[in-house]
């Protein structure tokens, strides 16, 4: 099976749910061509409870949609205004 | 007020001692529920505490919607410089402080204290608005010039937001160069000189637009709008035009709406009616004194109950509120009457035509919606 090589970028308290992760170089996530924002959410360990977004192309995921290879993909929390 | 040299209100409340919390049982419980569900909120009980309200740098380029270089691009290229992440990194390394009790009792602590390179307190607290509108509108991104920005702005007395983007305007205009780091503090500078540009810009950014004749200002009822573009999170454009405050960020912000995908940020169904249901509560919530900070943390039935629980525990059962929307709307009421009776119609609820023609990078898309659809915000 066909491996993608994903640049993530992880923003707000969610960085310290990664270990070793260093926001100047983000991290290279590898996982089956196709994979889901689930997916993603799972290889990372981040729960449900952290109500993480993933945004792909300046547009939020849903949790079925694919990633694509090349594209930078930010992990972000939900906020509210400030 | 202040046009009329009026300085201070004091209201005295005519005795020693407080209001008497009328319930004191069904106050404490409900505060202990309420401080708990605060708390344990993502949001007001960890973002707000490590990074504050800058945390929203991030998302909100990530979406497309941070108005920069005086609202010509949704991403500001340099936003990663002045993102909440960036600012954590720079004040661990110079002793700073992201966590900091900027209100007193106050269980989120989103304040900060931002010191410069020599660990000396330049500023506190950097927010987010700031942040946009000293940085993103005009160009510059180094968070040292912001933070000096604000705290100019804090020492002269005047407002940030407004601020900026009259700087934005003015450098739009072709006064000085985007990202023209020594002539945005000489512009701020001016102010307290009282020179003739410095009384232009404390006028507000429509006061400078009409002096350059650029109606590329992004305001309404001359009020800046926040650091959410209405092309990118249209919800934020309804609400801009039809708060009877003007362009506020406080009144019926839907950034929350949207992260939490209960809308579409580019998609008209539900927008009028979320920023209609938002400012009806916001209002309510903010005439209880309660910080609009944890109104996330008050979606659910529990925490409604509890924030309810804790106004009637204090003002007793006589004068309980029993819905905080219900409310709200009572008093956006009283505002429009009060805006009529100055004269503004619903030709003042418009956004700036510009929003309407130029196409926001990097969706590029205009603000959707007719007058018409403007005005079911309250007249439903």
């Amino acid at each position: 099976m066909r491996v993608m090589k994903l640049s993530v970028k992880i923003y707000g308290t969610l960085q310290q749910q990664v270990p070793g992760y260093q926001h100047s170089k983000g991290i290279e996530v590898e996982l089956a061509d196709g994979a889901t924002a689930r997916d993603l959410l799972t290889r990372l360990k981040i729960s449900d409870k952290q109500m993480a977004v993933i945004v792909m192309d300046g547009q939020i995921l849903k949790e079925n949609d694919a990633m694509r290879e090349g594209a930078p993909i930010h992990l972000l929390q939900p906020v509210s205004g400030g | 007020m202040g046009a009329k040299g009026l300085k201070a209100l004091i209201v005295e409340q005519g005795g020693k001692n407080a209001d008497p919390v009328l319930d004191p049982d069904t106050f404490k419980a409900s505060a202990k529920i309420l401080a708990k569900i605060i708390t344990e909120d993502p949001f007001s009980g960890s973002m707000l505490p490590n990074l504050g309200t800058a945390a929203l740098v991030a998302p909100v380029n990530s979406l497309g919607a941070f108005p920069s270089i005086n609202a010509t691009q949704g991403v500001f290229e340099g936003w990663e410089k002045i993102s909440a992440e960036a600012m954590a990194e720079i004040q661990k390394a110079r002793g700073g402080q992201m966590k900091h009790t900027g209100c007193s009792q106050c269980i989120v602590h989103c304040s900060n204290e931002y010191l410069d390179a020599n660990g000396k307190y330049l500023t506190g607290s950097l927010e987010y608005e700031t942040i946009w509108a000293m940085g993103g509108m005009t160009g510059i991104d180094h968070f040292d010039t912001i933070a000096r920005l604000d705290f100019l702005c804090d020492d002269i007395g005047v407002d940030t937001m407004s601020t900026g983007v009259g700087i934005a305007v003015a450098m739009d205009s072709g006064y000085k160069a985007f990202g023209d780091q020594s002539a945005a503090i000489e512009m701020v500078e001016e102010l307290a000189r009282g020179t003739t540009f410095g009384n232009i810009l404390g006028q507000g950014p429509a006061a400078v637009g009409e002096h350059f004749n650029n109606s590329r200002v992004p305001v309404v009822k001359n009020q800046s709008i926040a650091a959410y573009d209405p092309r990118a999170m249209i919800g934020n454009g309804i609400s801009y035009a039809t708060s009877p405050m003007g362009g506020d960020h406080t009144a019926g912000n839907l950034v929350g709406a949207y992260l939490g995908q209960v809308l579409n940020p580019l998609e008209k169904p539900g927008q009028v009616e979320m920023s209609r249901e938002l400012q009806y509560f916001n209002a309510g919530a903010d005439n209880m004194g309660m910080c609009l900070m944890v109104y996330a943390s008050l979606n659910s039935p529990e925490a409604r109950d509890a924030f309810l629980g804790v106004i009637n525990g204090f003002l007793g059962p006589e004068r309980a509120v029993a819905d905080l929307s219900v409310l709200g709307r009572q008093i956006i009421d009283a505002e429009r009457e009060f805006n009529r009776n100055a004269g503004l119609t619903n030709k003042d609820d418009r956004l700036p035509k510009f929003f309407y023609e130029e196409p926001l990078p990097p969706h590029n898309t205009v603000f959707p919606f007719s007058g018409e659809e403007i005005d079911k915000t309250f007249d439903f």
